[in-house]
């Protein structure tokens, strides 16, 4: 997948999201820290995840993209990637 | 599927059916049996001021479970997306199986059940997320973490995923009766060989969203209690003791459903009849009941009742609704924990029976009957 | 307590979206009918898709004739009119229903959900004082069993609903084939009613898990369940009282299994779910070896029918016996599906055909049953298991069985 930019700030959102639902420290996850095997999660909290991502952001997220979003690094970029096709 | 005599003659017991070994109970008066036996001697109605901007309900005062939050009950693990209803449950359940040291009581196995009444789940859950489908941009912008909740088998699913419960799993949602069709249900589980020992006992939530339906489904009622809620459990056992001292045996459940609520006090005398005659007790060996206790015509029904099926004795009563409000679907729960708190200090308990008598709105009555060790057999 | 009896299935009530009546039940699982359709029974603008097998022609007032309808809900007069049927298609007059001790219980998922849809567009539209008293009343889940017992003028039964999801028809059976097992109850009405709602259209649907057009269990492109509605009630009596009374026996119950994962709140385990095939087996008195078919959950999920198909694996090696799916016909009907379904097991055992699984193009190899593709076929049934899994991990297992009137129903000439 090409790498729209992502700015810190969208990272910083992201990664609020993601540690609240995964019930972690924001310290203990890194851009390339892997959800299920480095945090426990599991199918429906990454649906949880795309669901938060959407209505924050406003944005539309196939399901197909779950498995791109295996790690910080991979959502910012799906969440970056959606933002600018609604735009 | 009787068992047979030999189980049990060395302990000399007249316990002969299932027995209860031990309970629990989340309720007003706060958290764990001893807190609830304090508030029944007590008799103190625990009534908290309802916050405004946590409740928007028809009322500014409710029976509610102090610290009742799930966080608060269960701390932050696991609990972001948890109901009321399910967080009460699961402190319920953990208290009955922990005994006191952080271990799990005796009597409980692989094969333990678990039945749990309610009366509906939980009513917020479900009105909240169908609100945030009509509400938010997309009417899929639901939580899916809450769509677990708003399916009325979360809770008894959720205590048995905290507590490790891979035995049978029962929801009943039977109103006010749930607590004695949940005990039915658990004694045919182990009647059965479905299981040995049940995890068994009923749930109730507060929710603005409740106390609403409530309100808009019995305005014609008149003077209501105070909503309330919590849980209440207890391990029911066959066989041998395991888990502990049979605090009393289960000698009788009996369900019907009247026509008319005209025929109420004919239905339920009738079962309270069968419950004795099944348990071969007369009248006089009650020492207690805890009936129901509702205002208006549906209350009078069942105190009408009771004096027929019990020929004018007028044995020791013990009202929960006037300390907790209306507890819904965990009041019968409450009335049975009500009745062995009670008897572990009345001595006049011994040998005798306790009787728990139901209403429900929505037509079915029922009782279930409780019999108390004797005193020649102390409590094992 | 006298040695256990043995029970059987004198009359079924089907209110499904391929028929309702048993007889027309039966004919769409010959003919493989669909009953999928555009979703009318609320709003559904901002779906990408919205297709259901929703009950469009049924009139509660032509099976259900002493209930006030008014103050009962949807699910309720499914409940009510499946239960009617099943009466009278066992030609049990009413006064001898009323004058024995009997149990009627129903299993669902959402109660009254559907009332509750609509109490929460009139609270998001006029506030919450300004929702309708009539359909606050109708919500309490325990109404549906209530609704039934009342419609049929039961005053010495037990009337209770069980909320135990999508497995809650395989539970309400087994505790009627307990109930009447043990000579508690003379007459059990059991099974399953459940009414389309929002609420749970928006939760699967957010889950990624409703299809765009059709249910294909055990498909390879299978892409999820279309929600669904009915109600299936069965008749349970002792095989003493059926022969005592003339009845046509459609089927023995022959026990049936439940547990719990206590693991995940949606996710299926398949260890788990093994052992309640086990638990079903060994409560009927059967060996795996003497299954003839499985009615599975078969949901058309990714996840459902490849854990399910292992665990079916788990239990009966290469020996597998056909599998099939009729929510590929009807849907996922929620808390009816295996009440529904297990209808659907007594017409196959007593008619002697295997329902097909529909909209079958090829089997996903991770699957690799034999799902009895779009054609009906014809079979010799003994024995049937009728597969139930829910959220929450409650799992439960019904196994029925063909009542020859030579001797007992299993392959063993008599199990128990």
């Amino acid at each position: 997948m090409t790498s729209p930019s992502i700015d810190t700030d969208l990272e910083s959102k992201v990664k609020d999201i993601v540690t609240d639902i995964l019930e972690i420290e924001p310290e203990d996850m890194t851009l390339t820290s892997r959800f299920k095997e480095d945090h426990d999660a599991d199918s429906l909290l990454a649906i949880e995840i795309l669901a938060s991502l959407e209505k924050t952001f406003k944005i539309t997220i196939a399901q197909e993209q779950l498995v791109n979003m295996v790690n910080l690094q991979g959502v910012c970029e799906v969440v970056a990637e959606a933002a600018a096709r609604r735009q | 599927m009787t068992r047979t005599s030999g189980d049990r003659t060395a302990e000399a017991s007249p316990v002969t059916g299932p027995f209860i070994s031990t309970w629990s109970a989340v309720s007003a008066f706060g958290i764990g049996r001893e807190s609830f036996s304090a508030g029944l001697r007590d008799r103190k109605p625990v009534v908290t001021a309802l916050d405004p901007d946590q409740w928007s309900a028809p009322a500014t005062e409710a029976c509610l479970v102090p610290g009742g939050d799930p966080r608060e009950l269960l701390g932050r693990k696991g609990t972001r997306s948890m109901d009321r209803a399910t967080g009460l449950a699961v402190a319920a359940v953990g208290r009955l199986l922990d005994d006191g040291t952080g271990t799990r009581i005796p009597g409980v196995d692989e094969s333990t059940a678990l039945v749990l009444g309610t009366s509906n789940g939980s009513v917020r859950s479900i009105m909240s997320f169908t609100r945030d489908a009509l509400t938010e941009d997309k009417p899929y912008h639901v939580d899916p973490a809450r769509f677990p909740n708003t399916v009325m088998n979360c809770a008894a699913g959720q205590s048995a995923i905290r507590h490790g419960l891979r035995g049978p799993n029962v929801t009943i949602a039977g109103g006010r009766a749930s607590a004695l069709l949940a005990l039915n249900h658990a004694q045919r589980l182990q009647r059965s060989g479905h299981a040995r020992s049940v995890v068994c006992g009923a749930v109730e939530e507060f929710s603005a969203e409740r106390a609403w339906l409530d309100w808009h489904a019995h305005t014609e009622q008149g003077r209501a209690p105070l909503t309330g809620e919590g849980s209440a459990v207890l391990l029911l056992e066959s066989g041998a003791p395991r888990g502990g001292a049979a605090l009393a045996e289960l000698a009788a459940v009996e369900v019907g459903l009247p026509h008319a609520e005209s025929e109420v006090t004919a239905v339920l005398a009738d079962c309270v009849r069968r419950a004795l005659a099944r348990a071969g007790l007369d009248a006089d060996s009650v020492w207690a009941v805890a009936p129901a206790d509702l205002p208006g015509t549906l209350g009078t029904a069942e105190r009408h009742a009771l004096d027929e099926a019990l020929g004018g004795r007028t044995p020791r009563g013990l009202l929960c609704t006037e300390l907790l409000g209306d507890t819904g679907a965990v009041s019968a729960a409450f009335q049975i924990t009500a009745l062995l708190s009670a008897a572990e200090s009345d001595p006049e308990s011994a040998g005798r029976a306790g009787v728990v008598t139901t209403v429900d709105r929505e037509g079915v009555v029922g009782c279930a009957l409780l019999r108390f060790p004797g005193p020649e057999h102390g409590r094992r | 307590m006298s040695s256990p009896r043995r029970v059987v299935i004198t009359g079924l009530g089907a209110v499904t979206s391929i028929g309702t009546g048993v007889a027309e039940f039966l004919g769409g699982l010959r003919a493989g009918r669909s009953g999928a359709k555009p979703v009318t029974s609320f709003d559904v603008t901002g779906f990408e898709h919205a297709q259901g097998c929703e009950i469009d022609d049924f009139d509660a007032a032509s099976y259900v004739h002493n209930l006030p309808l008014r103050e009962y809900g949807r699910a309720s007069h499914f409940a009510a009119a499946a239960a009617r049927m099943a009466v009278e298609d066992a030609g049990l007059p009413a006064h001898d229903l009323r004058q024995a001790r009997s149990l009627v219980t129903v299993g669902t998922t959402d109660g009254e959900s559907r009332d509750l849809d609509r109490l929460v567009q009139q609270e998001v539209a006029h506030g919450p004082e300004r929702m309708d008293p009539v359909v606050a009343r109708r919500v309490p889940a325990g109404r549906l069993s209530v609704a039934a017992a009342r419609e049929l003028g039961l005053v010495n039964v037990e009337a209770v609903t069980l909320p135990t999801a999508c497995a809650a028809g395989n539970y309400a059976i087994g505790y009627g084939y307990d109930a009447v097992r043990t000579g508690e109850v003379e007459f059990a009405l059991c099974g399953g009613a459940d009414a389309v709602c929002l609420k749970t259209f928006a939760g699967f649907y957010r889950l990624g898990t409703i299809a765009p057009e059709r249910c294909q269990p055990f498909d390879r492109h299978r892409k999820g369940i279309l929600t669904g509605e009915g109600a299936g009630i069965l008749l349970l009596e002792s095989l003493e009282s059926a022969l005592a009374r003339g009845a046509t026996i459609h089927a023995e119950v022959l026990g049936y299994g439940l547990n719990c994962d206590a693991d995940h709140p949606v996710a299926p385990n398949e260890d788990s779910f093994a052992r309640c095939v086990r638990l079903a087996h060994d409560n009927a008195g059967i060996a795996a070896d003497d299954v003839d078919l499985i009615s599975a959950h078969g949901t058309g999920t990714k996840a459902n029918d490849v854990s399910e198909a292992r665990a079916i694996r788990q239990v009966f090696g290469d020996k597998t016996p056909r599998t099939v799916s009729i929510k590929s016909m009807i849907g996922h009907t929620m808390g009816a599906a295996s009440a529904i379904a297990a209808i659907a097991c007594t017409l196959a055992i007593r008619e002697g055909f295997i329902p097909p699984t529909i909209n079958h193009v090829e089997t996903d190899p991770e699957c690799d049953i034999d799902c009895v593709p779009n054609e009906a076929v014809d079979a010799d049934l003994r024995v049937v298991q009728n597969n139930a899994l829910a959220f929450g991990g409650n799992n439960a297992v019904l196994m029925l069985g063909r009542y020859d009137t030579g001797g007992p129903a299993g392959p063993a000439g008599g199990h128990r």
